[in-house]
């Protein structure tokens, strides 16, 4: 009956994870990392050599040699993990999430064993402009334009107990006529590039785009098919990039509020 | 699993697919289309004959297609899917319209631009239901809530629903095609990517299939571990449908209240696996790497005690007279139209037909386990939220006892792939029967069909509509929970 329901659910432990924990973190996410010091010319030809995404390769630039990770387009099959010998780990924290397309790209100078600093990339303003007209306020509309539905799984995570996405005044709605923000998976498909691009459409500004997943920041392990149209930026332009395959409900979350608090 | 039989004579393999259709005793699984070693065009006809053995007949295409669609309506959508994916003229079909490609599809695109005898259709007409105040209520590709695109056209009178038509394949990407080509292990990564929910499942059923095409047996502790990651999937599955059954009636604390239950399960498997959805653990020839002992009893408890928390706020839900009242004779779908459209999976079970690929054709570790399969005669809301409420304990006890006693050795074998093979597998996946076949030429993908349960099921849901209230579509679609991806691939 449905008290009984009710003192079920009361008698239940409370299980929602404090921000901190959530913040940066991508444990079960699958993505790798470089390990800079264990980093070698011989350990990164291997690991580049195994990754079929093409996320991960060897580029020789500005006459050294140098490893590329391409966040955008690993899909965490932990080949590279196995081939890296130690210098590729699995990542538990520290994926950008909610950045620039190009703040997804990291590289390593293979010669040294260091980080090469990422080029500043800064959002546009439509983050700012949503933020001093609502504050924290943000109404999410989400639009599967052809995904697996592994990153809708993860975004319906959200509002679970554990997430509680509402408590910071986010809301799913469902039309893109309440929507500040626009939260795309993909690879965008030829049958939902149109229905993509009205969604956009009828979406009032000042308006974000958010990508989401592997596929919906580079089209992914779809790219090249002859069904599929490409990334969401091919279609709509893209404010920000949510990288994973898919993210998990914590690199969503940190993700948005990067966009939404600039930080 | 069973083995699957082949009926290879080319010039007969299609008159005696049609015949064993006509006669009654066996269940259409899938019609596909490929391209044989010399460039020609064939059609292949997978049948589940008596309930005992898979039988594929293989014949190649002259001129047009005869369709068998008149007799068994489940032909109808595997017969549009071959006229648009490989250019297949059919004959006498009842609605021949284009399933695949919709009108802004630009022209000249296809996977197989050198074949097209029957040139591609263009236009697509929904049937139009006319009379005094029958209105028109067009829904999506764009959906509502955190969900998958596709198109409902409602023909109503008032709130009553009088017909219901699907336009799908919003989401294909072209899976198959893109199969095509790659080196035997790569296919692994696409299969995960069918349908994200179901990713375990797809990806043993592509490992079971190259696995079946050379030869090859899991170890004992491979075949163990996989049946945790099915049985675990289904669980999630099923927690997650009851879930979105009660929050469709507006019943928000048990939607809640298993939203927490099927997270503490996600990070679970992220503790002992390292992924949430049991991705990148399956390769062919058994598992990448094995599971700590220590892990998988972490897991046993936690599943453990998930089940039992599920069951008991599951039947206090259904026990609740506002939910029976939304749950019972709504969405009925009648057993001779399941059959009739050969529906597989809970869906199926829950009208009356027991079938289940896990006990009607074992595989891996399920040949040496006892998997009841339950049944409900009704085929309502209610009949199926209740067969996965009764699932998730079967699934909780298989996991239990599969780490009870679970095997010890090696987790893989080696296989070697760079040959030529054909294999197939089958699969019961939290949506049903989940099918694999495969033609491996030197090491190198040359076909792979995949068959989903989805694909299977969607043409039922509009039986299950007429004489509904529209208000009652989210939750009678929710009941059948079927997968778009997996459909359009």
């Amino acid at each position: 009956m449905i008290f009984d329901v009710a003192a079920q659910s009361l008698a239940s432990q409370p299980v929602l994870v404090p921000l901190e924990q959530l913040l940066g973190d991508c444990t079960g996410s699958r993505m790798p990392e470089v390990v800079a010091d264990r980093l070698n010319l011989e350990l990164a030809s291997r690991a580049a050599a195994v990754c079929s995404a093409q996320a991960l390769r060897l580029e020789e630039r500005d006459g050294f040699r140098q490893l590329l990770l391409d966040y955008g387009k690993c899909t965490g099959c932990g080949r590279c993990i196995v081939a890296g010998g130690g210098a590729v780990r699995a990542a538990a924290s520290g994926v950008p999430c909610g950045v620039a397309r190009t703040a997804l790209l990291r590289r390593w100078n293979i010669d040294t064993g260091t980080e090469i600093a990422p080029e500043d990339a800064a959002l546009d303003s439509a983050g700012k402009q949503i933020r001093s007209l609502l504050g924290r306020a943000l109404n999410i509309r989400q639009v599967d334009a052809g995904s697996c539905n592994g990153c809708e799984a993860e975004i319906g995570a959200l509002t679970s107990p554990y997430y509680d996405l509402e408590r910071f005044g986010i809301h799913f709605v469902a039309s893109p006529k309440h929507a500040d923000m626009l939260l795309v998976t993909g690879p965008v498909t030829r049958n939902m590039e149109e229905a993509l691009r009205h969604t956009y459409e009828a979406t009032p500004s000042p308006r974000l785009a958010v990508a989401v997943g592997a596929c919906g920041c580079s089209g992914g392990i779809f790219q090249g098919s002859y069904a599929v149209s490409g990334a969401v930026d091919t279609v709509i332009p893209v404010d920000a990039y949510i990288p994973g395959c898919p993210p998990t409900p914590a690199m969503l979350l940190t993700g948005i509020l990067k966009v939404l608090l600039g930080k | 699993m069973s083995a699957l039989i082949r009926s290879s004579r080319s010039s007969s393999g299609i008159p005696e697919a049609l015949a064993l259709l006509r006669a009654g005793n066996s269940r259409l699984v899938s019609i596909f289309g490929s391209i044989d070693d010399y460039g020609a065009l064939r059609a292949h006809y997978l049948l589940d004959v008596d309930r005992r053995e898979y039988r594929l007949f293989t014949g190649h295409i002259f001129g047009a297609l005869p369709s068998v669609t008149d007799i068994v309506p489940a032909a109808a959508w595997y017969e549009r899917e071959l006229h648009d994916l490989y250019g297949v003229a059919i004959e006498d079909h009842p609605n021949l319209q284009p399933l695949v490609f919709h009108e802004g599809w630009p022209e000249g695109v296809h996977p197989r631009p050198g074949l097209l005898n029957a040139p591609p259709l263009r236009e697509y007409r929904f049937l139009k239901v006319e009379g005094e105040g029958v209105c028109e209520v067009p829904v999506g590709p764009v959906h509502a809530g955190i969900i998958e695109p596709g198109h409902f056209r409602f023909s109503v009178v008032g709130d009553t629903v009088l017909h219901l038509e699907l336009r799908h394949f919003y989401t294909h990407k072209g899976v198959e095609a893109l199969m095509e080509g790659r080196q035997v292990p790569d296919g692994t990564m696409l299969a995960e990517s069918v349908s994200g929910d179901n990713s375990f499942a797809h990806a043993v059923a592509y490992c079971q299939a190259v696995e079946n095409a050379f030869g090859i047996s899991v170890p004992p502790r491979g075949r163990a571990l996989r049946l945790i990651g099915l049985e675990l999937e289904r669980i999630l599955a099923h927690i997650g449908d009851f879930g979105a059954l009660c929050g469709d009636v507006a019943f928000s604390v048990p939607a809640a209240y298993t939203a927490r239950l099927k997270e503490s399960l996600l990070r679970a498997s992220a503790r002992v696996t390292g992924t949430r959805f049991w991705r990148g653990l399956c390769r062919p020839g058994g598992m990448h790497r094995d599971l700590p002992s220590e892990g998988l009893l972490s897991l046993a408890e936690c599943v453990a005690e998930t089940a039992r928390d599920f069951a008991e706020l599951a039947q206090k839900c259904l026990d609740t007279p506002s939910v029976q009242n939304r749950f019972e004779s709504t969405g009925i779908l009648q057993r001779n139209e399941a059959r009739a459209l050969c529906v597989v999976g809970p869906v199926a079970r829950a009208s009356g037909l027991r079938t289940d690929v896990r006990r009607d054709h074992p595989y891996g570790h399920y040949r040496t386990v006892t998997v009841e399969v339950p049944s409900h005669s009704i085929g309502d809301v209610m009949a199926r939220a209740r067969i996965r409420t009764e699932e998730t304990a079967i699934s909780a006890r298989l996991i239990a006892q599969a780490i009870a006693e679970m095997p010890s050795g090696a987790v893989a074998v080696s296989v070697p792939w760079q040959a030529d093979a054909e294999g197939f597998s089958a699969v019961e996946s939290p949506r049903g029967e989940l099918l694999y076949y495969l033609r491996v030429r030197e090491g190198r993908i040359r076909r792979c069909h995949i068959k989903s349960p989805s694909f299977q099921n969607w043409p039922a849901l509009p039986l299950a509509m007429p004489g509904n209230i529209i208000a009652d579509f989210p939750l009678i679609n929710k009941s059948f929970n079927l997968s778009y991806s997996g459909c359009d691939r």
